[in-house]
């Protein structure tokens, strides 16, 4: 749609003061080029709105060709870009300081479907549900199914490694991406893996999945398609108490089950999505409930379904619920899925953490976690893949209020800490982003880091994709060997060179909105 | 907030509803202006961050740029079902938009036709005028034409296109309680036929129906446009009317009227004297199809059509009212429902929005119309004027051999095929 723009009036920057506006415009049509502030505003947060990064410009390629086109200007004229799916992602990684975001939403077509070898290419801009909606019919399904699936898409998913419930028994995205058609920062488009299968030599595809856009971006993107269980049943287990829970989770892994998912409520959570529009009918007088799927062939779902009833039973569990239908179970699924947005009901602002512990440590970091959370005085609201040890506390506070930020901001790094502490891992499929940018050398060596910063002098020696992000810059050896640092590659037409500006490192930090 | 910039408007009323959202974006893929014009500008989350910066002062009320995103939002409220958190999306739009009113002037077509609509002594004659040029050949005779004319008489054309059907005379006992049906705008002056069908079948399934003269439009337009006060003291006169009624339900066979009728409450949640009376009357509002649903509705004679049906949003996001037109569909014999791909979504329609953001109008037409014709049937069922006339124009237009029909004049044929 052209529809005519009036001139604006506040301070703004009219394409004109940047000539690779005009150019972007040219590839794209005016329409889809973003330059006035008010506009950009709103592509300076992603799905954790806490950090926020105005870009200098935004463009919406609508197909490949324009996509190529865009990236081989700004690679002409050393512009630095960061590529954004649908902007949920819950790490901060998406934003843009200053600099031009490639919004990939545009691409949304599904190349092909091939049922009889159970693969399909989508381009990046694809919604994870719609493609699970195309398939369904043919019996097949796509396995990674985050919290967001509604919104978002195959090539945010790819960028963050996205796991999601069904994860624990199906793997991750770097399990269910065959082949990826990548976009180098250079303008260069290379095929990374096969959509035949497995090929000898370096993995390159399992590099690029989880690189959070400091690879280049995806241009197309081939999965593969799972079939559809024969047999699914939903169990609902509810607990009087947190500790339970946790030893019955622990109990249900150590005896060889594998259920599809089991996921992990607490009571505040419980409470919140029972006043949303997506209550679940879970049991809101409980202290935490375990939502366990399993699946396969009827006969062995039926033995598990017993064992792990038991299991439950055994464990102190007051209830155990088996969805009826699929009405019933899919009624129990949007409610865990919906939990993250449900928690606006709280207060304003939210943070959320990733962690992923040993799952025999659940019990005593459920413990700790309660014991900060009452130190500094926060309500945290735990939602999170039980089964795989990922937790995700969830504080909602107002940022508003700085002396709430402050005590939300120190629970937060303990509960982190804590994490650590027990040997476990400070993302598990949020990404690093700029939220745990500053926790990556409390886990990581310094030669790991330089190891990391060296894979990605492979992809983008200039660094001009998605820079800033991950790997904390200082960190990085032979970054420090480069004479002008972030200078050389944050210079551009754009913009007179900025000073260096030192990567922040806030990790959980609500920066006030 | 500290430091609000826009303090003591309606959009820093609005405050705990902007709020509510937690930037989740699980509100993007429910929304035809984002699936359309592919912006975040023009999505809800995108919408909601703008009147937060609004607020906020990071963006000031006459910048043009939020104006437009503000302006091209249909008020479909497709965002709301979806929503995890709650945010009353409508009430935060009718905020935003009666805050930047303020700002800047309404366009030319909207001002005419509000300040019409808001004049019972206007809108007779405008009506009027409409249904004598709608008996006449000429709108059909224009219905091609390029542009906003050309829709418009397409629009006029298509009211003329409702089902044959023979007279008869309901016998009512009224033993499920007394009825007061909202005349309407749109509805009196282009689909009185609908009017009379919806008080018949009412009527046959057991409601008394009783007069409520003094009645209003609802407002609804107004609201949407942030016109509030209009909207609110039409409000007062329809609450006036149908309280003096003393009917125990108002009938509404118009989702968009419906929608505010039943929240006339917020919209006089200020006003210490009619508040309550406002929020009583709201318990009362019903959709035509809700009643007919709870009588069961009766059966009627064979139909033997086959017919999709299309929801309207105000129906469906707004009032959240989905499967009581499926019962009134089901009660007619030999009826062949198809089933319509994405019939939740909307037709573009959204009160005057086509005639103000004609473009992104159409473009949110094509699909339903696409869906329509693949669906092969030569009925739609949609309970709303907007939705009838925007649909109807399309389907004239596009050459689609099919009409929109109210699903009220459906039973009614139904049960003129009984001869009650």
């Amino acid at each position: 749609m052209t529809q005519p723009t009036p001139a604006p009036t506040q301070a703004s920057t009219s394409p004109a003061q940047f000539p690779v506006a005009e150019r972007l415009a040219e590839i794209v049509g005016e329409r889809h080029v973003l330059s006035r502030p008010s506009e950009l505003l709103v592509y300076n947060s992603d799905g954790l709105p806490g950090y926020r990064r105005q870009p200098r410009l935004a463009v919406f390629p609508g197909t490949r060709e324009e996509t190529v086109a865009v990236v081989r200007l700004l690679a002409a004229e050393g512009l630095s870009f960061v590529p954004r799916g649908a902007g949920t992602g819950l790490s901060g990684g998406a934003l843009a300081d200053d600099i031009v975001v490639i919004g990939l939403h545009r691409l949304k077509k599904i190349i092909s479907l091939d049922v009889a070898n159970r693969r399909a290419t989508v381009e990046p801009g694809v919604v994870n549900l719609r493609l699970n909606k195309h398939v369904a019919p043919h019996g097949l399904l796509y396995a990674p199914d985050p919290s967001s699936e509604a919104a978002c898409t195959i090539g945010g998913n790819v960028a963050e490694n996205a796991g999601g419930p069904h994860c624990l028994k199906y793997g991750v995205t770097l399990n269910h991406v065959l082949a990826i058609t990548v976009l180098l920062p250079s303008g260069e488009v290379v095929e990374l893996g096969s959509k035949v299968g497995e090929r000898d030599g370096y993995d390159l595809r399992g590099a690029f999945i989880g690189s959070e856009g400091c690879f280049g971006l995806a241009l197309d993107i081939t999965v593969k398609l799972t079939p559809k269980p024969q047999t699914v049943r939903t169990l609902l287990a509810d607990f009087t108490s947190i500790d339970q829970a946790a030893h019955v989770t622990s109990a249900i892994i150590a005896s060889g089950i594998v259920p599809a998912a089991l996921e992990f409520m607490d009571g505040p959570t419980i409470r919140v999505v029972e006043d949303s529009i997506y209550a679940a009918s879970y049991p809101r007088d409980a202290e935490a409930i375990l939502l366990i799927e399993l699946d396969g062939l009827e006969a062995g779902v039926s033995a598990d379904l017993e064992a792990v009833r038991r299991i439950c039973l055994d464990g102190g569990a007051r209830n155990v619920k088996v969805a009826r239908d699929d009405a019933e179970r899919m009624k129990l699924w949007q409610g865990r899925k919906k939990a993250f947005g449900a928690m606006g009901r709280l207060a304003p602002h939210l943070i959320v953490q990733d962690a992923v512990i040993p799952r025999t440590r659940l019990p005593e970091i459920l413990a700790t976690i309660r014991a900060i959370s009452e130190k500094y005085g926060v309500v945290v609201c735990n939602v999170f893949h039980a089964g795989d040890g990922n937790l995700h506390p969830n504080i909602a506070y107002s940022a508003d209020d700085p002396a709430e930020s402050e005590r939300v901001h120190k629970a937060m790094t303990e509960i982190m800490q804590a994490c650590i502490d027990a040997g476990g891992s400070i993302t598990g499929e949020h990404g690093v982003g700029l939220d745990k940018m500053g926790y990556m050398e409390a886990i990581f060596s310094e030669s790991s880091l330089n190891a990391m910063c060296e894979l990605r002098a492979v992809f983008d020696p200039e660094r001009r994709s998605n820079p800033g992000k991950v790997v904390p810059v200082h960190a990085c050896k032979e970054w420090h060997a480069v004479p002008g640092g972030r200078l050389r590659t944050g210079t551009s037409s754009l913009t007179d060179a900025p000073e260096p500006r030192p990567v922040e490192a806030e990790p959980s930090h609500p920066s006030a909105r | 907030m500290p430091g609000c910039a826009l303090a003591g408007t309606p959009l820093a009323d609005a405050l705990p509803g902007i709020n509510a959202c937690v930037h989740c974006g699980f509100c993007l893929q429910a929304c035809p202006t984002y699936l359309t014009l592919e912006d975040e500008n023009d999505s809800p989350r995108g919408r909601i961050f703008l009147m937060r910066s609004l607020l906020e002062g990071t963006v000031k009320p006459d910048d043009p740029s939020v104006q437009q995103h503000i302006d091209q939002c249909l008020g479909c409220r497709a965002c709301e079902p979806v929503c995890p958190s709650g945010v009353p999306y409508g009430q935060l739009l009718e905020a935003t938009r009666a805050t930047l009113r303020e700002y800047r002037s309404t366009p030319f077509i909207a001002r005419a036709i509000l300040f019409v609509f808001a004049r019972e002594w206007l809108l007779r004659p405008a009506m009027f005028f409409s249904r004598i040029l709608a008996a006449t050949p000429i709108p059909t005779l224009l219905s091609g034409i390029k542009g906003r004319l050309g829709f418009a008489m397409a629009m006029l054309a298509s009211t003329g296109r409702s089902i044959e059907r023979s007279r008869y005379q309901p016998v009512t006992r009224g033993e499920r309680g007394s009825v007061a049906t909202l005349r309407g705008c749109v509805m009196d002056g282009l689909f009185s036929e609908t009017n009379r069908a919806t008080r018949r079948v009412l009527a046959v399934n057991g409601y008394a129906i009783v007069a409520a003269p003094g009645q209003s439009c609802c407002g609804a337009l107004h609201a949407h446009a942030g016109d509030l006060e209009t909207a609110r003291s039409l409000a007062r006169r329809n609450i006036a009317a149908f309280g003096h009624s003393g009917a125990e339900f108002i009938a509404v066979n118009a989702a968009g009227c419906g929608a505010i009728m039943k929240e006339y409450g917020h919209l006089l949640k200020d006003d210490a004297e009619w508040h309550e009376r406002a929020a009583s009357m709201s318990a009362r509002v019903r959709d035509v199809s809700e009643l007919l649903a709870a009588a069961g509705p009766r059966e009627g004679g064979p139909l033997p059509i086959r017919v999709t049906y299309d929801a309207p949003c105000h129906l469906e996001h707004a009032q959240r009212v989905t499967q009581a037109p499926f019962s009134v569909l089901a009660a007619i014999p030999g009826l062949e429902l198809v089933p319509l791909h994405d019939s939740d979504q909307c037709c573009g329609s959204a009160g005057i929005y086509n005639l103000i953001e004609p473009e992104t109008s159409d473009a949110v037409l094509a699909p339903k119309l696409a869906n329509i014709r693949a669906t092969g049937a030569p009925w739609v069922a949609t309970g709303n004027p907007g939705c009838l006339m925007q649909i109807g124009a399309g389907l004239i237009r596009a050459e689609i051999p099919a009409r929109a029909i109210h699903p009220v004049d459906l039973l009614d044929a139904s049960y003129a095929a009984f001869g009650q």
